[in-house]
Order: C-alpha cells, then sequence, then structure tokens
C-alpha cells in the first residue's frame, strides 16, 4: 500500500500516543501487533523490525526486572522469605513499560517508510516553514550519525586503554559524564559545519523554493487518517472514562 | 618473532556483496617500520582495523602474539598497539588539548606530576603548547592530526599503527613527525604507516606492502633502509 508521508506521520502519533496513555499489558500487546501489522503492509520485512527492536533488548530487559522489583502489589509470586520479589501488579508494569517502548519504537520505524524529501515536501505542504521542516528531516537523519559518534568514541576511549567495560560504576558514570560535553558539543560542531555548506549551496538564499514534486493526498490518505484519528480519539475517550 | 598475525583473512562490510579483502596473509614483526600502500578503497584502513580488534575477520584469523584478536579486549591492545585514525576528528574526545594529550596516562594511573611533564613534552615537541587549552575539535586540520598523534604517542604503545598521518601536515611538520617516528623505530617499536606519501614512504619504511582491490599485490619485505644505518 502507497500512502502519503503525512499519512503515516498520523499514524505514528496516534499509534505512540495510546501507548503512552495505556498501562495494561493486555491492552498494549494488542496495540503492539497493530503496529508490527502495518509495518508489514508497508512491505516492511519482519528481520529488520526486529534488527530495530534489538539494541533496546538488554535496555528493556533491565527495565522489565527493575520494575518488576519495584513495584509492589496484587499477588506474591516469589518470596525471599518475608520479602515479597515478584508481585503480579509488578510483573505487569514490568511488561507494561517494555511493550510501551516496543510500540513507539515499532511506529517511529513508520517514518523509514519513506525518504526524507517526501517528508520534508509533505510538511511543507502543509504549511510547515520550509526550514523547519528540513531541520526536522535533518535531526531525523542525524540520529543514526549520533549513534555511529558515540561508537567512534567509545572506540577511542578504549583503545587510549580504558578498560570501559570492567570500571566500577561509580567511575564509569564520572567517565561518561566528562565524556558527554565535548561528544555533545563536537555533535554540534558538526552540524554548523553542515549548516554553512548548505548556505554556500544557497540554502535560504531565495525567499521562495519551487519544488519539483507536488505530494497528493488522495482518498485513501483521507481515510486512513480519518479512521486512525477516530480511532484513537475514541479509545482515549474510553479510556478516561473507564477511569 | 612475529608480533602481528593475518590468516586466509576475508572481510566483508555488512550489507555489502564484495568483500573489502580478500585471502590476507600477512605477519608483522615486532620492530621494523612496515608500509601499507595502495589505491583508495583498497583495503587499507579495514586492514588495520582488523588488526586492532575493531572489525572481526569474517573468516581466517587474526593473532597477536599468537593469540586471536578477540581474545583481548580493546583497551588491552590500545594500551599495547597506540593506532591513529585516518580522520583524528574520530579520535579525539576531552575537553582539552592537554587533556587530550594526558588521557592515556592519567588513566593508568601515573602520578599527576609525571603526566603534567609527559604532556608538556608532547605538546612542545608537537608545537601545540599554544593550544594547551583549547577544545580540540576548534583546531585546524593539522593542528588536530598533530594532536592525535601525540595523544597515541603519550602512552607509550609498543606497536603503532598510523594511518595517513601525514594528511594535513606542512612539510616542517611532516619532517617532525619523521624525525620522531624514526626515533621511536630505532628505540625498537614496530609501527605500520598507511600512507599514499610517497617520498615519505621512501624515507621510512623498511618493508612496503602493496594492497590494490581488497588483496595484497606485493609484499617488498623487510630491507635496509638507510634512516636506521647507524
Ligand atoms: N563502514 C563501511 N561500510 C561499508 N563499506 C565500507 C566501510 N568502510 C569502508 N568500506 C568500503 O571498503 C573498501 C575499503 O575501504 P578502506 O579500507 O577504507 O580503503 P582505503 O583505506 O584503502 O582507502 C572500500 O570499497 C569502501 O567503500
Ligand atoms: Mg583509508
Amino acid at each position: 500500500m502507497k500512502l502519503d508521508p503525512r499519512t503515516k506521520m498520523v499514524m505514528a502519533i496516534c499509534l505512540s500516543s495510546l501507548a503512552l496513555l495505556y498501562d495494561t499489558p493486555d491492552r498494549l500487546l494488542l496495540l503492539l501487533a497493530a503496529t508490527v501489522a502495518l509495518l508489514l503492509l508497508f512491505r516492511f520485512n519482519p528481520g529488520a523490525v526486529w534488527g530495530y527492536l534489538k539494541p533496546f533488548l538488554s535496555l528493556m530487559l533491565f527495565l522489565f526486572v527493575i520494575q518488576s522489583i519495584f513495584s509492589p502489589g496484587g499477588a506474591v509470586l516469589l518470596a525471599a522469605g518475608p520479602v515479597p520479589l515478584v508481585t503480579s501488579q509488578g510483573l505487569s508494569t514490568g511488561a507494561s513499560v517494555v511493550l510501551r517502548i516496543m510500540v513507539v519504537t515499532a511506529s517511529a520505524m513508520l517514518f523509514t517508510t519513506f525518504s526524507s524529501r517526501d517528508f520534508i515536501l509533505g510538511l511543507v505542504q502543509w504549511k510547515v516553514p520550509y526550514e523547519l521542516a528540513f531541520m526536522v528531516a535533518i535531526a531525523i537523519r542525524f540520529l543514526p550519525v549520533f549513534r555511529d559518534e558515540m561508537i567512534n568514541v567509545v572506540t577511542a576511549v578504549q583503545l587510549r586503554g580504558v578498560e570501559l567495560k570492567k570500571v566500577p560504576w561509580g567511575k564509569k558514570t564520572a567517565m561518561y559524564r566528562r565524556l558527554f560535553f565535548p561528544i555533545v558539543f563536537g555533535a554540534m560542531l558538526k552540524a554548523q559545519q553542515l549548516a554553512v555548506a548548505m548556505e554556500a549551496r544557497g540554502f535560504r538564499a531565495y525567499p521562495r523554493r519551487t519544488y519539483l514534486r507536488r505530494l497528493d493526498l488522495r482518498r485513501a490518505d483521507y481515510m486512513s487518517m480519518l479512521l486512525f484519528l477516530s480511532a484513537t480519539l475514541t479509545l482515549m475517550g474510553a479510556d478516561v472514562m473507564v477511569k | 618473532m612475529t608480533f602481528l598475525e593475518l590468516s586466509r583473512v576475508v572481510f566483508s562490510y555488512p550489507r555489502k556483496m564484495k568483500p573489502a579483502l580478500t585471502g590476507i596473509d600477512l605477519s608483522l614483526d615486532k620492530d621494523g617500520v612496515t608500509a601499507i600502500v595502495g589505491p583508495n578503497g583498497s583495503g587499507k584502513t579495514t586492514l588495520t582495523k582488523l588488526l586492532i580488534g575493531v572489525l572481526r575477520p569474517t573468516e581466517g584469523e587474526v593473532r597477536l602474539e599468537g593469540r586471536p584478536v578477540e581474545e583481548y579486549s580493546l583497551a588491552e591492545i590500545g594500551r599495547r598497539i597506540g593506532y591513529v585514525f585516518q580522520n583524528p576528528d574520530l579520535q579525539l574526545f576531552c575537553s582539552t588539548v592537554a587533556e587530550e594529550v594526558g588521557f592515556g596516562l592519567a588513566n593508568r594511573g601515573c602520578e599527576p606530576a609525571y603526566v603534567q611533564e609527559k604532556v608538556a613534552f608532547y605538546l612542545d615537541y608537537f608545537e601545540l603548547t599554544a593550544y594547551r587549552d583549547v577544545f580540540p575539535l576548534y583546531l585546524s586540520q593539522g593542528e588536530k592530526q598533530r594532536l592525535a598523534i601525540a595523544a597515541v604517542l603519550a602512552n607509550e604503545p609498543e606497536f603503532l599503527i598510523l594511518d595517513e598521518p601525514t594528511i594535513g601536515l606542512d612539510a616542517c611538520r611532516k619532517k617532525n613527525l619523521e624525525d620522531y617516528l624514526k626515533k621511536v623505530a630505532r628505540l625498537g617499536s614496530g609501527m605500520i604507516l598507511v600512507s599514499h606519501d610517497e617520498p615519505f614512504v621512501d624515507k621510512m619504511a623498511e618493508r612496503v606492502v602493496t594492497l590494490a582491490n581488497g588483496r595484497i599485490q606485493s609484499d617488498s619485505g623487510r630491507k635496509v633502509n638507510a634512516a636506521y644505518e647507524a
């Protein structure tokens, strides 16, 4: 199915909003299933979905364990003597947190099913200023760059002889805190160089830009957006009413 | 004795059909200056990254003193082999030039006074003293290059790998680098120089390995270079 990037954006926003609102694992699981089904519909292959989620796996496991242990309530499932370790409430909170992250990550993947150029074009046609649309697109494009930058720095630090994996937690956070500023500043510096390069090629030199193509919202787009927005609002409304 | 060794190494980057390196057999001694030359994209940088374990071979094995490189941590390798990246931006991560040079020593738990002394020496040698409190990424390309080299040399590794070290250096700074590397080599440290700079290679290298299209095209073997004659 071929939809306008703006339609996909609306879908992603709807799905993430619901994920943030919902806090029970059953509904979040349904939401995740819907998101994955949507991705498959857009010809996203399942391997790639897994590839995106995999880096977050250890973080999710960590959150799951932490949440399970620290949210008491419900039936006690596992106890160390008198101290309840795992409770039904804890498990459900843990599962919710993990599922929520998965839904948000999976719906963000919708953004990768269209090019950044289409994304800009779509926003501009919705009267979003070109510069702003461009910034957002660049920000999305820069995320992998930023990740690579982090990997580079971590490699470079280790190659200078620091056992990042073995230093104790306290020292590790101190190290990260020290490196944070130079990394962020370095990334900003690079972004600034990009801005200069863009201006040198005439970015913003003329008040009005022309576009080679136009994106047109078709019936399928209007229908999908309407469907998603109304479904989301209904579900949100229902959720609030129940509470 | 063989220090670094690659045997039947093949390496492909993910999502690339053609391997960046194929059928690489190479062994390097603990001492001696080896130059790796070859056109752009022939796999020189990839080869050096395999040697320090930043990349893992798709097939074959890379060994450091007879043990597979994967058995060492990056930090263990880093303390023994100093690696200067092709792009200095990738390896500068401190807030000031002086901190950058002292980073390795300070982390190894050296006395602050000793670190200070070493930092002063390397800053002076690579003419960076005037910038000691500057943010490293504010430096010019050649200054960043010198800083990256100084920061690695200050660690006093047993072996050096420098990827295109003369890029961005003017004639005078190149001469300084050359003199310093020769001194290090005479003291018995081995090194690999990846370079396009033919005069630099001629002056420095005892062995020249030529890569083309991801294969070793020729290997001169170790020869006497007049630079190291007493
Ligand atoms: N990170 C990477 N991902 C994919 N391909 C790469 C990557 N780095 C290098 N290559 C490719 O591998 C080949 C060898 O590159 P490289 O080792 O950098 O060559 P050299 O240093 O000799 O110029 C080139 O064809 C290059 O395009
Ligand atoms: Mg290279």
